[in-house]
């Protein structure tokens, strides 16, 4: 629930701040960045093979499972008891790099394969934070 | 209707929805300093293993089948029960967290539904979907034919994970199958004294005279009858009822032979209880603590006593205190203690809590509601009473703890690109 605080005001003040009618909740991150909190999760993009679609080693990958999966769309599945992400080829049943140095994998019977989510967002830290790189370790 | 939906062994599953690599194997989940399993899931189940052994007693068995160990992990137990009931709140207009994984749902406004059990598919889709969490789905017309179904559709075969009684052949079809113990609000002791009368199963108990039953078993078993013959008789307030007994109480991770370390866990077990009391409103009157020495030992050591307070009190100083009164008796030297804890066995409404002529109140109820007000803004234990410091010794061990995964950007899952 998003609740704008108001704060209790003793009898002895100066002046009321012109501004005190205007005031909104502030700008929240989650709110532009997740269409489906409850059924979103983060994770850390390890890998060079998707940055043609501008995502990069170390970047935050935001995974909405509520999200419907279209036909090239930037996925999270569950590929051999692995999270990856690719470009899923919903057509001939592929998983595809955004990079000229990764061939397309076929997904077959024999593997175990399932969507986790959709990435329509991922972000990109400029200055490295140490807590977040320890989860590539 | 009512409906009642529920995990599938939550805690193992909820292992599963972060670590792709174990997804299809066996998985068990240990209690507090891992000491018995208290998760199994399908695929473990299915191996044979079974809930609440001591974990040193199946280690090498588990080891032998690959079974994956997990400590519980309680931060992540928590995000994924929030974000399961949040889905499962979308589809009634009444909803009711009975426990970390079960939830109630009452359908008032909705009588354009006419096909309950695809609605039912609904629901576990989208929490599947959302969460990755397997639920059973019941539907009934009271609360207590909700549970039976919600049994059914996990536990019956030829169920799919929803079950619908909505008609008396359901009803008949299901609670025949159904033990008389797995009906809810029947234990093992009284489950015994109805099979001593010849009843066998759940139907059994549904065809009973309710009177007759009130007199024989009293006003709770009578309702449960009622309850199974779509006569409502429990309501939201009644299954969210007020703790009989708050009990604090916990294994340590090492061993713990020192006196002043134990009275400093009994202490902290104390406070906790204290703090539960307040939350409902109740007072102590009777309060049992209790150590012991682990049932594994050659020699098993277990000491309790009762205090009793002159009048029934929440201030933590005088919950503290009792522990201190009692010590002396419980404690002896060169025992290695596996246990303790502290219980409110005798509870008043502190609503209505009884003046006493010759014994005033030991209450404090504005430094309480200051400690607690303190502990609420700043996060729980800034403040605590001096006696119940923490020692590491006897901090819960979980050497097979699983990342959080949802709470600590340190331990958010690694996506392969």
């Amino acid at each position: 629930m998003k609740v704008i605080p108001v704060y209790i005001e003793a009898g002895i003040t100066g002046f009321e701040s012109p501004a005190a009618e205007y005031k909104e909740l502030r700008l929240s991150l989650e709110e532009l960045l997740l269409q489906h909190p409850n059924a979103t999760f983060f994770g850390l993009a390890n890998g060079r093979s998707m940055e043609g679609r501008g995502i990069f080693d170390g970047d935050v990958l935001v995974v909405d499972r509520a999200e419907k999966v279209t036909n090239n769309a930037v996925i999270v599945a569950n590929f051999n008891g692995c999270f990856v992400c690719k470009i899923i080829d919903t057509k001939n049943a592929l998983l595809l790099s955004a990079s000229g140095e990764h061939a397309p994998m076929p997904i077959t019977d024999a593997d175990s394969f399932q969507i986790e989510g959709v990435v329509n967002v991922s972000f990109r830290l400029h200055k490295k934070i140490p807590s977040l790189l320890s989860c590539l370790v | 209707m009512f409906s009642l939906i529920d995990a599938v062994s939550f805690y193992a599953r909820a292992e599963k929805v972060f670590d792709p690599a174990i997804r299809d194997k066996p998985v068990v989940v240990l209690t507090n300093n891992d000491g018995c399993i208290c998760a199994v899931c399908p695929l473990a189940r299915e191996l044979g293993i079974p809930k609440f052994v001591p974990y040193f007693k199946v280690k090498s068995f588990l080891a032998k089948h690959n079974v994956i160990v997990r400590s519980s992990n309680y931060e992540l137990y928590a995000d994924l029960s929030e974000r399961m009931m949040n889905v499962i709140a979308r589809y009634s207009d009444r909803h009711y967290i009975y426990s970390i994984d079960e939830s109630f749902l009452h359908f008032r406004k909705f009588t354009c539904i006419d096909d309950w059990h695809a609605y039912g598919h609904v629901i576990r889709k989208a929490v599947w979907r959302e969460t990755r969490l397997p639920v059973g789905v019941g539907f009934g017309s009271t609360l207590t034919l909700a549970k039976a179904a919600n049994h059914a559709s996990k536990k019956l075969p030829g169920f799919d994970g929803v079950a619908v009684i909505n008609d008396d052949i359901a009803r008949k079809e299901i609670l025949s199958r159904m033990s008389l113990t797995d009906v809810w609000g029947i234990g093992a002791k009284l489950g015994k004294k109805l099979s001593i009368l010849g009843l066998k199963n759940g139907w059994d108990l549904a065809t009973q005279s309710p009177k007759a039953m009130k007199s024989q078993f009293g006003v709770t078993v009578e309702r449960t009858v009622n309850e199974l013959n779509n006569i409502p008789c429990l309501n939201w307030d009644e299954i969210g009822q007020d703790k009989q007994e708050i009990f604090s109480t916990r294994s340590f991770g090492q061993r713990v032979t020192d006196g002043h370390a134990l009275r400093a866990a009994l202490s902290s077990h104390a406070s906790t209880v204290a703090k539960k009391l307040r939350k409902q409103g109740s007072l102590v009157k009777r309060l049992v603590v209790f150590v012991s020495s682990s049932p594994h030992d050659e020699q098993y050591y277990k000491r309790s006593m009762i205090y009793e307070f002159p009048v029934a009190t929440d201030n933590t100083l005088k919950i503290v205190e009792a522990v201190s009164h009692v010590f002396e008796a419980i404690f002896a030297p060169g025992i290695m203690f596996y246990r303790c804890g502290v219980g409110a066995v005798e509870l008043d409404n502190s609503h209505f809590q009884q003046q006493d002529l010759f014994n005033p109140s030991i209450n404090n109820f504005q430094l309480m509601q200051c400690y607690d007000g303190i502990n609420h803004r700043y996060g729980s234990g800034v403040i605590e009473v001096a006696a119940a410091e923490k020692s590491k010794k006897w901090a819960m061990r979980r050497s097979f703890l699983s990342p959080s995964y949802t709470s600590k950007w340190s331990e958010i899952p690694k996506i392969i690109c």
